[in-house]
């Protein structure tokens, strides 16, 4: 059998050194093809990863809200479940906000090895300087907590989360804000809730376009958060970090079948841009397999012409005694070869091109940075295997015209 | 002695329309270690005929048996098999690849037999080109080669598999007398000496002259056998 395989790779080459510029030109459109793929995949798929880790680390993986997604249904309603009740002038039973039995699903989640939970309460305030007012959410958070499972340390342009412990009445805020207000590290704001106005002292200042750590959030100590809005002991928020990312959206579930409450993943925070990078594979991947499919255009010429051009020597090949299925694995293979030729080239293309990519350096706010490329080896692999299945479906169809010569017709034809 | 090909009533008819009859209704037998050559003139179905016993085409009636065995209904792969083990093809025009050198034309029907190593195959390939008095052309492609060297080297290549038949289409057709007589030569020597049933399909008086035996055809039948 590899015998078989050396006799027909034999003559495949012999055909393909004979007609040299079009066996190039059907390489050199294979090697463009796996290229660009790589380049352009690594590119998107790159910035795709580094978005996607942005987007996981912004924030906690899971957040648990003192929310429920739909209010339990009226009792009446559950004593008849086929039948249509109306309920009349009941009365809303005012609650206390804040997560009940916060404690106990701390536990629940820690008693996990790969989960780490922080919990937080969230609120209201407005901040107060000479005349200025702006209105500003307040996270109230367990500084040594909080940093395992969100990344507001890195954010951090001034200060340090710790600060919030050291210093009393502390609060961190964006550069914006502080901008628009006119403080600096160490001046002291005044912050009026529903229960009342304090002053606070600025002791951290967040970088400038950091998303939701931008304008209008701060942070302060947990238990400042439950004195400002006047709520001690409650917390609204439980940020909970997990080993692995992506199992989020099924713990979120867990988490919220179990507890009652809205437990929100990241994939549900940011499922518009999911989707809208589910979008971007789509096009970027029909570009590529397009490029792909020109590319084995030039195999199905190469191929044609050579079995057209072949006809009398596949009549001398049958008549020897080699049976169709030689002379069609014979085609297919000259189409094969050209692509993983056209492969190898569009290999060394492609990592000169990430090369040259990589050398783009780009100024974000102040960091040089480099593109995002993705180099795993699975776009290699993946650009490879589309080229060579495209290519022998290309090379099967006229090597399927090999196979069906009659040595005679053109044996005939020839005396 | 045993028949190596024994027809029994084929026709070749062309499924065209109006439908073209190429061989119509021919027995005969030939025996192992003959030498038959099969006249008429052009047009009278002698090359559709070798073509049937050749395995290269099939009959449309009758029934054809090669070395004893019914090869009528073979499929397609089964008839390639007969044809690369049992038959050796000669042609008018030497029909060489054109890419491949006298020696490499030789080892194809070998390699695709795969009986013997690389390394014999080369060996009895090159004894085979030897034998036939072209040993030095054996690096050569068919295009740096005349045409009475081309022929040897398909000879040798029809001789690669040790087949039991032999089948000729205008073997001298091309050729020149001289190369021509020597052609002649070999082919009665593969017969008479080495046991192996030729056949040829000719117009050369000193073909029909050195064979066992003659076929007349006349409009796809047989006239008569001599």
């Amino acid at each position: 059998m590899l015998g078989r395989l050396a006799l027909h790779l034999s003559i495949v080459a012999k055909h393909l050194s004979q007609r040299k510029r079009q066996t190039a030109v059907a390489v050199a459109g294979v090697g463009v093809g796996v290229g660009f793929f790589l380049a352009v995949s690594a590119l998107m798929v790159g910035s795709q990863n580094d978005f996607v880790e942005t987007l996981i680390d912004a924030a906690p993986h899971i957040i648990i809200y003192d929310e429920i997604r739909s209010p339990s249904p009226q009792p009446a309603v559950l004593a008849f479940p086929d039948a249509t009740v109306e309920t009349r002038h009941y009365k809303p039973r005012n609650e206390v906000r804040g997560l009940k039995d916060w404690q106990e699903i701390m536990r629940a989640i820690e008693r996990d090895p790969n989960a780490t939970a922080s919990p937080s309460l969230s609120g209201a305030v407005t901040l107060r300087v000479g005349g200025r007012e702006e209105a500003l959410g307040i996270i109230g958070v367990e500084p040594g907590i909080e940093a395992k499972v969100s990344n507001v340390e890195e954010n951090l342009k001034y200060g340090r989360l710790r600060d919030l412990e050291r210093v009393k009445g502390g609060v961190m805020i964006g550069e914006e804000l502080a901008n628009r207000l006119g403080v600096g590290m160490g001046d002291i704001v005044a912050a009026t809730s529903r229960v009342g106005t304090r002053t606070l002292k600025i002791v951290g200042i967040f970088e400038q376009g950091r998303g939701q750590f931008g304008s209008n959030s701060g942070y302060v100590l947990l238990r400042e958060a439950q004195s400002l809005t006047g709520q001690p002991f409650v917390i609204n928020r439980i940020g909970v970090r997990i080993a692995d990312p992506y199992a989020a959206e099924a713990e979120a579930k867990h988490l919220e079948s179990r507890y009652g409450y809205k437990a929100e993943s990241w994939q549900e925070r940011s499922a518009d841009f999911l989707a809208l990078l589910l979008t971007r594979n789509v096009i970027m991947y029909s570009v590529v397999s397009a490029i792909l499919l020109v590319a084995s255009f030039g195999i199905y010429t190469v191929v044609s012409t050579s079995v057209a051009d072949k006809q009398r020597d596949i009549a001398i090949m049958r008549s020897i005694g080699f049976s169709a299925s030689d002379l069609e694995r014979i085609f297919v293979i000259e189409g094969f070869v050209l692509a993983c030729i056209g492969v190898v080239f569009g290999w060394a293309l492609g990592f000169a091109l990430m090369q040259i990519l990589d050398t783009f350096k780009f100024n974000v706010q102040g960091r040089l940075e480099s593109l995002p490329l993705d180099r795993s080896t699975f776009q290699y692999i993946l650009s490879a295997g589309a080229s060579l299945i495209s290519a022998v479906i290309a090379a099967w169809i006229p090597a399927r015209k090999a196979a069906r010569v009659d040595p005679v017709d053109i044996l005939r034809g020839a005396v | 002695m045993t028949s190596l090909i024994r027809a029994e009533g084929i026709s070749r008819i062309l499924d065209v329309e109006p439908p073209v009859t190429l061989v119509q209704n021919i027995s005969f037998d030939i025996k192992a270690g003959q030498f038959v050559a099969v006249i008429g003139p052009s047009g009278c179905g002698k090359s559709s005929l070798l073509y049937l016993l050749g395995l290269l085409d099939r009959p449309t009636t009758g029934r054809l048996y090669f070395d004893g065995v019914d090869t009528t209904d073979f499929d397609s792969n089964a008839r390639s098999q007969v044809r690369l083990e049992r038959i050796g093809f000669v042609f008018q025009f030497h029909f060489l690849l054109p890419e491949f050198t006298a020696l490499e034309n030789v080892m194809l029907p070998m390699r695709r037999l795969a009986r013997l190593s690389a390394r014999d195959t080369r060996t009895q390939a090159e004894a085979l080109l030897a034998s036939m008095d072209i040993a030095d052309e054996a690096m050569k492609t068919p295009d740096k080669m005349s045409g009475g060297q081309r022929q040897r080297v398909a000879i040798a290549r029809a001789l690669a598999n040790d087949p039991a038949l032999i089948l000729g289409d205008e073997p001298t057709g091309n050729l020149d007398s001289v190369n021509s007589g020597r052609v002649v030569e070999i082919l009665h020597d593969l017969a008479s000496n080495q046991r192996r049933t030729v056949v040829c399909v000719t117009h050369d008086p000193e073909i029909a002259e050195a064979a066992d035996s003659r076929i007349h055809m006349l409009d796809g039948h047989i006239e008569k056998i001599d």
